[in-house]
């Protein structure tokens, strides 16, 4: 959280992991697959959550809802605070209060996300009135609300709709519409776009950005995708193995990335203006979280590695030009 | 800056490799995994010749007729001179009736395995392989059978044909034909859609030769497997029905009549009943353990919709 | 709806078929019907004038729809045992096969789907492991040789239960049970196998997140979709204690619609296993149609709107 001063200076930050370390442990191993993670969400950006699958960019987001699938993944150690408690110590009721009101999260497949046996409207009321002192009545006239804000043609038939009898886009809408119906300060979007058709991602990312305008609320997308990171975030924070290798300004990120992965990331990007360039993969493979390298997480695929790369962890560090990044060796970028 | 470099990296592309290593299953645990199995297969196994061969040389080591019957020495418990297993109400020798009982059950047991498994072939494939009219037709009947008790059908069977072993081959037969057509046409409808049938198809091969030579391996083993598991519901309702009475007749002993029998003497010698109901226990025990252990080595994905929990 | 309607349709069809089939088999076995009426030293004229007093040398069809007339019209005609009245052979046994019926039904469901929740929630503990290894025996164990034993034990041994009879609530015990074991075993193991299914998918992340408590979480959303494969195979469940009702009752003495049909069968009691086969086909099949509305309502994928 120190280490954003110079990204963020204005305001306190709305809710600020700190030193988050995440792990899975079954009866013959156990190891981290959120390895130290700080992260600030400011009031009222987009801030985009960026790295390969199997990252642990989802399991972060699940600790923040305290919704690990436990066991076999738990924290383990570290503190998420928000309005001045700490997440991660709360009672059950509480952090139930929470969920939903203050903090919401929409989920990659909504096909499998909503129950399949119950109608759309059901699930929303029920949701409402596990926060507030409503009837019946009020409490569907208020989700038919919610569904035509996210744009649902037809919203007030729809509650009585079932999830298998809408399409993919409308049913990740309905999923919007739930998480956003008791107006929460920030939404969670784990890949909310991955698994719908093209012409659909566009249209829900635009209604996406547009209720986080609308409603001043700070939203954490997770994503593979740096076209959405570009087209979305204020600001990005880039992830390998477990933890944050960079995070930037999205301008200075695509202009200036620092980090060696993230260089590699958009290396590794196909560019349209450019004539007849290869694409460039970044070498190697992900290292398994069962047997990470001494040094740094990066060092086996990292084209510019030193020796102390090999034996030292570097810190995630602000440079003289307020960069944030965790690298022994930058190399200037040459996209 | 990079001359320290490939050694680092060969080092940990060799510290990696390792750790794969070890980490991979080894085949000692694998194969402790499939002895477990095996032992359930085992112990069925051996349970089951035991009680096969007590069937089949019971009677003939004995040499006793299991309807002589001797006043002077009924109800007699087992241990007692000359009879191993006692005598029942009527003074006959309880161990040779156990023997032929188990026989009775056997072959009942075979009879119905053998009338269901060919019709449920049969009804399967064709109902799969062809579609259709005939598949409806087919199903449409395989359903209605499928949905019935067994034990009323049977009953029924008994109401139109007279009490016997017939009947109850029929009846159990024909309710689990209907189980195996079920998951017979399942498999042929996914494999239709596989490449080497969709091949050999193209490449102008009549129906009825797709079906022998390509369908019927493939599903020979899903179905002996199901078929083993039906053994042990047509051994229960063969004993379950000889014992309301609607099965074997007297003079043949029958396991569940002699149950029925031996009931009305618990007060005097319990093992009258005792022991054929443990034999029953054992026989299914036996045939339900070689079941499950077929069916884990050929085709664990039976396993559910044998016990009719997970259908549909 | 439609799904409904043609359920009923099928239903309908299946009745008759089966009502002709029924007709047929009995008319196989009308030669004992001719036996049991006339002494065994009755000469072939005798026999003869059975037969037509019967109307068993009409056309076939004759007599389907001449049999299917009267039932219709409620003369349901003697038994020619003991010459009871069938329709009242019906009222008295039906009543007391209904409180066989019910109780095994509340024991197969209404014991079978809390035991399963029971074990899947406290999923490896001591209660699932005892609740499944009653399942497992459950299913292993014949239900007439379960009978015997619980009869041993109960009205032998300790005495506190009668070994027979009918058809107070102390009677009812050991049959209810027995005839409701195997049902419930399998209840049991569905439930407990659908539970821990739905509690691992997406949907349940989702609820939580809407901040619902685990009480509605579990035991509204898991619960009714775990509810969906069992009330599919709820019409099984149901047949099978139809089934079950036949040895059972005729174990325990349980004056029931299942002892008259094996007392009728083993009697040659034509009319009287004719009717009482109808009966129960009539109960199988509508407690076939009965779950699979159940099942278009609990599953609203089947619908179509």
């Amino acid at each position: 959280m120190t280490e954003n001063g110079v990204n963020r200076p204005v305001t306190a930050p709305l809710l600020s992991i700190d030193g988050l370390r995440t792990m899975v442990s079954s009866r013959r191993e156990s190891f981290d697959v959120v390895r130290g993670l700080s992260l600030d969400i400011y009031p009222n950006e987009v801030l985009c959550l960026v790295g390969e699958s199997g990252c642990g960019k989802s399991i972060t987001a699940l600790s923040i809802m305290r919704l690990l699938p436990t066991p076999p993944v738990r924290v383990r150690e570290g503190e998420i605070r928000f309005r001045g408690e700490d997440l991660l110590s709360l009672s059950g009721k509480r952090m139930r209060n929470i969920r939903a009101d203050s903090i919401s999260m929409i989920f990659q497949d909504p096909l499998t996300s909503l129950d399949p046996v119950f109608t759309v409207g059901d699930v929303i009321v029920e949701v409402i009135r596990a926060h507030r002192d409503m009837s019946k009545e009020e409490a569907r006239s208020l989700a038919g609300d919610a569904l035509a804000k996210v744009g649902l043609p037809d919203p007030i038939s729809q509650l009585d709709s079932y999830p298998h009898q809408l399409s993919g886009g409308m049913r990740q809408r309905v999923m919007i519409a739930m998480a956003l119906v008791l107006d929460p300060d920030i939404l969670i979007a784990d890949e909310p776009t991955t698994a719908l058709d093209v012409t659909v991602q566009a249209q829900i990312l635009d209604q996406l950005v547009k209720e986080q305008r609308e409603r001043h609320m700070a939203m954490l997308l997770i994503t593979h995708d740096l076209a959405v990171v570009a087209a979305v975030a204020d600001r990005v924070a880039v992830m390998y193995a477990g933890e944050i290798v960079e995070q930037a300004p999205v301008d200075e990120l695509f202009e200036d990335p620092r980090h060696p992965y993230t260089q590699g990331l958009l290396r590794a990007l196909p560019k349209v203006s450019t004539t007849r360039r290869r694409l460039d993969p970044i070498p190697g493979l992900v290292p398994s979280l069962q047997m990470m390298p001494p040094g740094c997480a990066f060092a086996p695929r990292c084209p510019h590695a030193l020796d102390r790369c090999w034996t030292e962890q570097p810190e995630l560090a602000t440079d003289r030009d307020g960069r944030v990044f965790r690298c022994f060796n930058p190399q200037p970028f040459a996209g | 800056m990079a001359d320290g470099t490939p050694t680092h990296l060969e080092a940990w592309n060799l510290q990696l490799a390792e750790f794969e290593e070890s980490s991979r299953v080894g085949p000692a645990r694998a194969a402790l995994g499939r002895m477990r199995r095996n032992k359930l297969l085992l112990l069925g196994t051996a349970l089951g010749l035991i009680v096969l061969g007590a069937g089949v040389l019971g009677p003939i080591i004995s040499g006793a007729d299991p309807a002589f019957q001797s006043f002077a020495s009924t109800l007699l418990p087992p241990g007692s001179e000359g009879y191993l297993l006692g005598t029942d109400h009527l003074g006959r020798d309880m161990a040779v009736r156990v023997f032929i009982g188990i026989r009775v059950s056997l072959m009942v047991a075979a009879g119905v395995t053998l009338l269901s498994l060919v019709l449920g072939l049969v009804l399967g494939m064709f109902g799969g392989f062809l579609g259709g009219w005939a598949d409806r037709t087919i199903r449409g009947a395989v359903d209605f059978v499928w949905g019935f008790p067994l034990i009323l059908v049977a009953v029924l069977f008994a109401g139109g044909l007279g009490e016997g072993l017939f009947p109850v081959i029929l009846a159990v037969g024909l309710v689990n034909t209907a189980a195996i057509a079920r998951v017979v046409r399942g498999e042929v409808l996914s494999l239709s859609e596989r490449e080497f049938v969709e091949a050999a198809r193209a490449g102008g091969l009549s129906t009825a030769r797709i079906m022998w030579r390509h369908l019927f391996p493939n599903i020979l083993a899903p179905a002996l497997v199901l078929a083993s598991y039906y053994v042990a519901v047509a051994i229960i309702a063969e004993a379950a029905l000889s014992f309301i009475g609607l099965g074997a007749q007297p003079p043949t002993p029958s396991l569940g009549g002699m149950v029925s029998d031996g009931r009305n003497f618990l007060q005097q010698n319990h093992w009258g009943a005792t022991i054929p109901g443990i034999t029953i226990v054992l026989l299914v025990l036996a045939v339900s353990l070689i079941g499950d252990g077929l069916r884990d080595v050929f085709d664990p994905r039976l396993r559910h919709e044998a016990k009719g929990v997970d259908e549909e | 709806m439609k799904r409904v309607l043609a359920r009923t349709v099928y239903m309908v069809i299946v009745l008759v078929l089966s009502s002709i089939a029924v007709f047929y088999a009995i008319r196989l076995s009308g030669g004992d019907a001719v036996a049991a009426r006339v002494p065994a030293s009755a000469s072939a004229e005798e026999r003869e004038a059975v037969r037509e007093q019967l109307g068993l040398n009409d056309p076939f069809h004759e007599q389907y729809f001449d049999y299917m007339g009267r039932l219709f019209t409620g003369d349901l005609g003697n038994s020619l045992t003991n010459n009871a009245d069938i329709g009242k052979l019906l009222t008295d046994h039906g009543r007391n096969s209904l409180i066989l019926g019910v109780a095994a039904f509340v024991l197969v469901f209404g014991v079978g789907i809390p035991l399963g929740m029971l074990a899947s929630l406290r999923r490896n503990s001591w209660w699932d492991g005892g609740i499944m290894t009653f399942s497992v025996a459950g299913m292993a164990v014949p239900n007439f040789w379960l009978a015997l034993l619980a009869v041993w034990l109960f009205a032998s041994v300790l005495g506190w239960l009668p070994s027979a009879g009918c058809c107070g609530p102390k009677q009812l015990v050991l049959p209810a049970v027995v005839l409701a074991m195997e049902g419930m075993a399998l209840t049991v193991r569905m439930t407990r196998s659908a539970m821990l299914e739905n509690l691992n998918q997406d949907f349940v992340r989702t609820l939580r997140s809407g901040g619902l408590s685990e009480s509605k979480v579990i035991g509204r959303h898991v619960f009714r979709n775990a509810l969906v494969p069992i009330v599919s195979l709820a019409g099984l469940r149901i047949g099978q204690i139809v089934g079950y009702a036949l040895v059972v009752e005729t174990i325990f003495g349980w004056p029931g619609l299942g002892q008259v049909l094996v007392n009728a069968v083993l009697r040659r009691d034509y009319p009287v296993a004719q009717f009482f086969s109808l009966v129960l086909i009539t109960i199988v099949l509508l407690s076939n149609w009965l779950a699979d509305v159940g099942y278009t309502v609990v599953n609203p994928r089947l619908r179509r709107t």
